[in-house]
Order: structure tokens, then C-alpha cells, then sequence
């Protein structure tokens, strides 16, 4: 059987590729630390597949067509499309792993839950920074699930928990014996196209690291429910933590580092989950 | 309220560096065949970031005005004056 042996999250945001090379030094430093402390933890749990939870950036979605999730089924997936990830990341596919991905949405649909299914993402800036800074192996496997946490409506807080549960379920009743890791990405707080645009809220992203921390399912959910529509609208992504907390059992995690990030616009979040 | 032809302008301009380049020599060409709306076309002629931000995505109106070369100081200063919404605050 498989089993989650790491669960983590991350913020992306493009200016962090797009200034990378201009941005202050000590501010990159800081960065680029928390980067690799989640690579370092990550190699340690010598990982055979790494599940993504991401959202897309309208890469490959569109308010014609629009999943609230979608799971990567694929052999393999397109490298990020915005060219100024093409210079930092110039990966043109990214290996997947089509058995997992069919084995976790057959679990999805067994448990009456109804993904979206891709048999080729393209995977851009939200799965692909934290994969270049982390510095994972271009040969370690990823299955990516797309979670719509940019064009309202969303799905809820409360079924994010779900699919955290369902993900690690799916994880556990799979037959081969794989180390799975889980990668949630996106969040803190930030604000992006709209009045408040360049706001980092930092009192969330301080309630939203308490709650995590402390672990329980029920008291995070009605934060994030009430909150998350009072904050800037980056902070949707949050949902891709969700589901990593959930898959980790909901146990709490430990902050590697936060901080806001005015360059880059987010409030910079970076977590290893207690298994 | 979302306006479909001008997400879709928006859309097709982030995907499709041919058709961005042609906006850019040509706008006009471009928006005739998006049947956009003439209040909505006016708005975009004139880069009215309050007037066409409530119709589109955020992220897409991000996109569009980078591909307007509208640099970031300026789109984020215009939208900072517009009216924040109720609750938001910083």
C-alpha cells in the first residue's frame, strides 16, 4: 500500500519569477530560504510521486468550461506557458503518474465526489514556482489537482476538508507501495486586480497560521467561511492548504516561515504538516 | 456582472501572442470581431481600468492591462482609486 510520508505548502506568485534575479538580496534570501528548507524536508522524505494542489490561472480553464476540481491523469503534463517562467522553469512537460491520478479520481467518484479529469494540464506559475525554488527532481512524478480558487463560486472551505480527507484515503488504499508527498500551493494573503490590490492582510494570515497550527477542522473552517470574503481575493487560494491540512489528517502543522512580501505582493506562507 | 466577449477578449489576448500583437498594432480590427458592446468598447479604447474591473476576472484584468503595457504602478494606483469594497480596508 502507499503511504503520505510529507505534506507542505507554499506560496507562488509570479513576480517571484519575473524579479527574481532583481529583487532585493535580502529579501530574495528570505525567499529563497523557506524554499529550500520545504525542499530539504521534502528530499528527506524520499518522495516517488508529489500530489499538487494548485489553482489555474486561467492556463487551461475558461468561464466557458470551469471545474471546481480537476485531477492531471496523464503520463505526463506541459511545462508553465507565461514566458516569464519559461526563462527560470523552461521544463516543456512534467512527468506524471497516470495510474495514481486514475486511482484517486475512481476513489473521488466511488465516494460521490465529481472531479474533472485531464489527461494533459499545463501546469503554470502556481504549481511550477514552488517546484523550480524547491528544487524538485525533474524525474519525481506529479500528479496535479486544480482547484478553482479564482472565479467565484468557489468550492467550499468545508468540502476542501472533504477532499483532503478523500485525497489521503485515495493515498492509503492504493495498491503499489509509493511514498507520497503532498504540496498545497498559493495563499497567504494577497490582492490582485481589484481596488485593494497590493493589501497583504496580515491579521489573516496570522488567524489562518493559528488555525492550522492548532490543527481542528470545524474552528478553521468557520474562519476561513467568514473571513475569506472580507480579504483580498488571493487569499481563495488558501483552499489548496486546506486540502494538504485535511490529507495530513488535520494535526497541525509547523510554520516555516511567514512573512508579508510587498515585492512580490503576497503575504509569503511556508508549512510542513505534523503526520 | 461578468461580461462573457470581453473576458473572452482578455482570454484569447493571455493565450495567443499573434492576436496580442495585432491588438496592439490594430485594436480596432481586433475588438470589431468581439462584438463587444460600444459602451464597453469606448472603455477599453480608453483604458478605463474602474469601468471595465467589475465585468472581468481580476486575474484577467491583471493580464489584460500588462499586455496594454500599463505599467503595474499605474494599474494598481488606478485601482486604488476606485472605491474599496465594504470591509476592505488596507
Amino acid at each position: 500500500m502507499a503511504s503520505l510520508v510529507g505534506a507542505f505548502a507554499a506560496s507562488h506568485g509570479p513576480i517571484i519569477a519575473r524579479d527574481w534575479e532583481v529583487m532585493a538580496r535580502d529579501h530574495r534570501d528570505k525567499l529563497a530560504g523557506a524554499f529550500d528548507e520545504i525542499g530539504r524536508r521534502l528530499a528527506a522524505c524520499r518522495p516517488d510521486l508529489l500530489v499538487v494542489v494548485s489553482p489555474d490561472h486561467w492556463v487551461n480553464f475558461f468561464i466557458d468550461n470551469l471545474p471546481a476540481v480537476c485531477i492531471g491523469i496523464g503520463e505526463e503534463h506541459d511545462g508553465p506557458p507565461e514566458p516569464f517562467m519559461q526563462k527560470v522553469f523552461p521544463r516543456q512537460r512534467l512527468k506524471g503518474h497516470a495510474a495514481f491520478g486514475r486511482h484517486l479520481l475512481d476513489t473521488a467518484l466511488a465516494h460521490d465526489f465529481e472531479p474533472a479529469l485531464s489527461h494533459r494540464l499545463k501546469l503554470d506559475h502556481g504549481t511550477c514556482i514552488p517546484l523550480w525554488r524547491i528544487g524538485v527532481d525533474a524525474e519525481l512524478p506529479i500528479v496535479p489537482v486544480i482547484v478553482n480558487d479564482l472565479e467565484a463560486p468557489m468550492p467550499s472551505i468545508r468540502r476542501c476538508l472533504a477532499w483532503g480527507r478523500l485525497l489521503r484515503q485515495a493515498i492509503e488504499s492504493y495498491p503499489e507501495k509509493l511514498r507520497i508527498a503532498v504540496l498545497g500551493t498559493g495563499g497567504l494573503s494577497h490582492s490582485i486586480g481589484e481596488p485593494t490590490m497590493g493589501w497583504i492582510d496580515e491579521e489573516f494570515d496570522h488567524r489562518c497560521i493559528e488555525h492550522f497550527a492548532r490543527g481542528e477542522e470545524a474552528p478553521l473552517a468557520a474562519f476561513l467561511t467568514e473571513a475569506l470574503p472580507r480579504t483580498g481575493n488571493g487569499a481563495h487560494e488558501i483552499r489548496d492548504w486546506v486540502i494538504a491540512h485535511a490529507a495530513a489528517g488535520s494535526r497541525g502543522f509547523e510554520l516555516i516561515d511567514y512573512f508579508p512580501s510587498p515585492p512580490t505582493l503576497v503575504g509569503a506562507g511556508f508549512a510542513s504538516w505534523r503526520l | 456582472m461578468t461580461d462573457y466577449r470581453v473576458s473572452k477578449l482578455f482570454f484569447d489576448l493571455q493565450h495567443d501572442p499573434k492576436l496580442a500583437a495585432e491588438y496592439r498594432a490594430d485594436m480596432a480590427a481586433v475588438l470589431d470581431r468581439y462584438e463587444i458592446k460600444p459602451e464597453l468598447r469606448t472603455a477599453l479604447e480608453h483604458d478605463d481600468v474602474g469601468a471595465i474591473a467589475p465585468l472581468v476576472n481580476a486575474y484577467l484584468l491583471r493580464f489584460y492591462f500588462q499586455i496594454r503595457g500599463m505599467p503595474q504602478d499605474e494599474f494598481i494606483a488606478r485601482l486604488h482609486a476606485l472605491k474599496p469594497r465594504e470591509g476592505a480596508h488596507g
